[in-house]
C-alpha cells in the first residue's frame, strides 16, 4: 500500500479506536459508581464537536505559541503512530515523543496565561521528573532483548515467549505509566479537577479539538507499546481485545482510586520506578 | 488491506451507534424507566450478533461487508441510550452463540 495512505488510515484508526476506548473508560468508570454513564462513543462526539465550535482566544494568551502548542500535540502523536504501528521503528523514538509531549503539556499550560493553566505548567514539570524514570523500562527491555527496534523485539518475543513473564516489574512501570496518562487518574496532577482541566483550560474551538484528537492518538499508541512490547506478536483483534481489557482495568484502579496530591503521586511514581529497575536487574542477574 | 477493512468496521460501528443514539433519543424523551423489551431493537440485535459471529454461513457474500453490516446492526441497539438496548444486546449475543456452537457442530 502506498506509504502516504497508510498512515492516513492508521492515523483515522488511532483516532477512533483512541475515543472509543476513552468513552469506555468512562462508561466502566460510571457503571462502577451505579451511574447509567454517557454511551461509548460520547468521547468520540465530543472531539468533533469542539472542530464545529467557535474558537476564542483568550487576552492574556502568548500568541502564536498557543496556537502552535495544539498543532505540536496533534504531530507528535501522528510522528508516534508512523514510528510504531507503521514502520515498527525505534523505542528511542517513542521515549522522545513521549518527553516531548511532557513539554508540549507544559507550555500549553504556561502559553494561556491562566492561573490555572500555569499550575498545570509546573505540575506537568513534576510529573515529567515522575513519568520520564517510569520510561526508563526501556533500559530493561534492551538488556533483556538486546535490541531497541520493535520490530526485533517482536520477533524476540515470538522465539522466547512474551516479555510479560521474563521482566514483570518493567511491565509493571509500564503499566503504572498508562494509569498516569489515562484520565481521572489517581496521577493525572496536571488536569486534576482541583485546577478546573488544566493546561487545557483556556484551549477552546477547533484547538480544542486538536487537543482531544491527540489524546485519543496517544491512548492508542501507549497501549499498542505495551501490548507490542510485553505481549508480543499480535493480530489486530488481538491488539484490539487487548486494549479493550487493559482500559477496563485502568479504569476499576480510577474509579476505587481518589487523585493524590502532587508530592505524592510524584513519589509513588519515583518510588515505583526506583523499585521496578532496580528488582527487574536484580531478577536479571540472579536468572 | 487489513487496516482498511478495520477501518471499514470501526466506520460501520460508529455510524450505527450514532444512529442509534438519535434514533432512540426520539423514541424515548421521557425520563429513563425500567423499559420493556423492544421487538425491533431485539430483532435487530439477533440479526446483527448472528451475522457477526456465523458469517461463515454465507460464503457467496464478501466477509468485510457482512461484518461490516453486523457491526453497523449491532451499534444501532448497543449505542441508543444509555439504560436502553442493554437486554435486547444480551439476548442477540446469546441466540447467536448458541447458533454458532449448533452450526460448528453440524458442519
Amino acid at each position: 500500500m502506498n506509504l502516504m495512505a497508510n498512515i492516513i488510515i492508521n492515523v483515522v484508526i488511532a483516532f477512533l479506536v483512541g475515543s472509543l476506548l476513552l468513552g469506555f473508560h468512562r462508561k466502566v468508570m460510571a457503571r462502577i459508581q451505579l451511574r447509567p454513564g454517557p454511551p461509548i462513543i460520547q468521547h468520540f462526539l465530543h472531539s468533533l464537536k469542539f472542530f464545529f465550535k467557535e474558537t476564542s482566544f483568550p487576552k492574556t494568551a502568548a500568541m502564536p505559541f498557543y496556537v502552535a502548542i495544539a498543532c505540536m500535540y496533534c504531530a507528535i502523536w501522528i510522528t508516534a503512530v508512523i514510528v510504531g504501528p507503521i514502520s515498527y521503528g525505534s523505542l528511542l523514538l517513542i521515549f522522545a515523543i513521549y518527553a516531548v509531549y511532557k513539554i508540549v503539556e507544559h507550555n500549553a499550560g504556561s502559553s494561556s496565561g491562566s492561573p490555572y493553566g500555569k499550575m498545570s505548567c509546573v505540575r506537568a514539570v513534576f510529573s515529567a521528573a515522575a513519568e520520564i524514570p517510569l520510561f526508563a523500562v526501556l533500559v530493561i527491555i534492551f538488556f533483556q532483548t538486546g535490541t531497541m527496534n520493535l520490530g526485533e523485539i517482536v520477533a524476540y518475543q515470538s522465539a522466547n515467549g512474551p516479555l510479560i513473564f521474563s521482566i514483570p516489574l518493567a511491565a509493571l512501570m509500564f503499566f503504572i505509566l498508562l494509569v498516569s496518562k489515562s484520565p481521572y487518574s489517581p496521577f493525572s496532577i496536571t488536569k486534576g479537577k482541583d485546577i478546573i482541566s488544566g493546561y487545557e483550560t483556556e484551549h477552546f474551538g477547533v484547538l480544542r479539538g486538536y487537543m482531544m484528537l491527540s489524546e485519543s492518538i496517544s491512548w492508542y499508541i501507549l497501549l499498542w507499546v505495551f501490548l507490542t512490547v510485553f505481549i508480543g506478536p499480535l493480530s489486530l483483534l488481538g491488539y484490539l481485545i487487548g486494549m479493550v481489557v487493559i482500559t477496563a482495568l485502568i479504569a476499576i484502579i480510577n474509579t476505587i482510586t481518589p487523585i493524590l496530591n502532587p508530592n505524592h503521586s510524584v513519589m509513588s511514581q519515583v518510588s515505583i520506578a526506583i523499585i521496578g529497575i532496580g528488582g527487574s536487574l536484580l531478577i536479571m542477574l540472579i536468572v | 488491506m487489513t487496516e482498511l477493512s478495520y477501518l471499514l468496521y470501526l466506520l460501520a460501528f460508529i455510524i450505527g451507534s450514532v444512529l442509534g443514539l438519535l434514533i432512540s433519543y426520539k423514541k424515548h424523551g421521557e425520563a429513563f424507566i425500567i423499559n420493556k423489551i423492544d421487538i425491533v431493537s431485539l430483532i435487530i440485535a439477533i440479526i446483527g450478533w448472528i451475522l457477526l459471529f456465523n458469517y461463515a454461513l454465507l460464503p457467496f457474500i464478501s466477509s468485510y461487508i457482512l461484518i461490516a453490516i453486523a457491526l453497523f446492526l449491532i451499534a444501532l441497539v448497543f449505542g441508543m441510550r444509555p439504560g436502553y438496548g442493554r437486554k435486547e444486546t444480551f439476548l442477540g449475543i446469546i441466540i447467536s452463540a448458541i447458533i454458532w456452537i449448533i452450526s460448528y457442530i453440524l458442519f
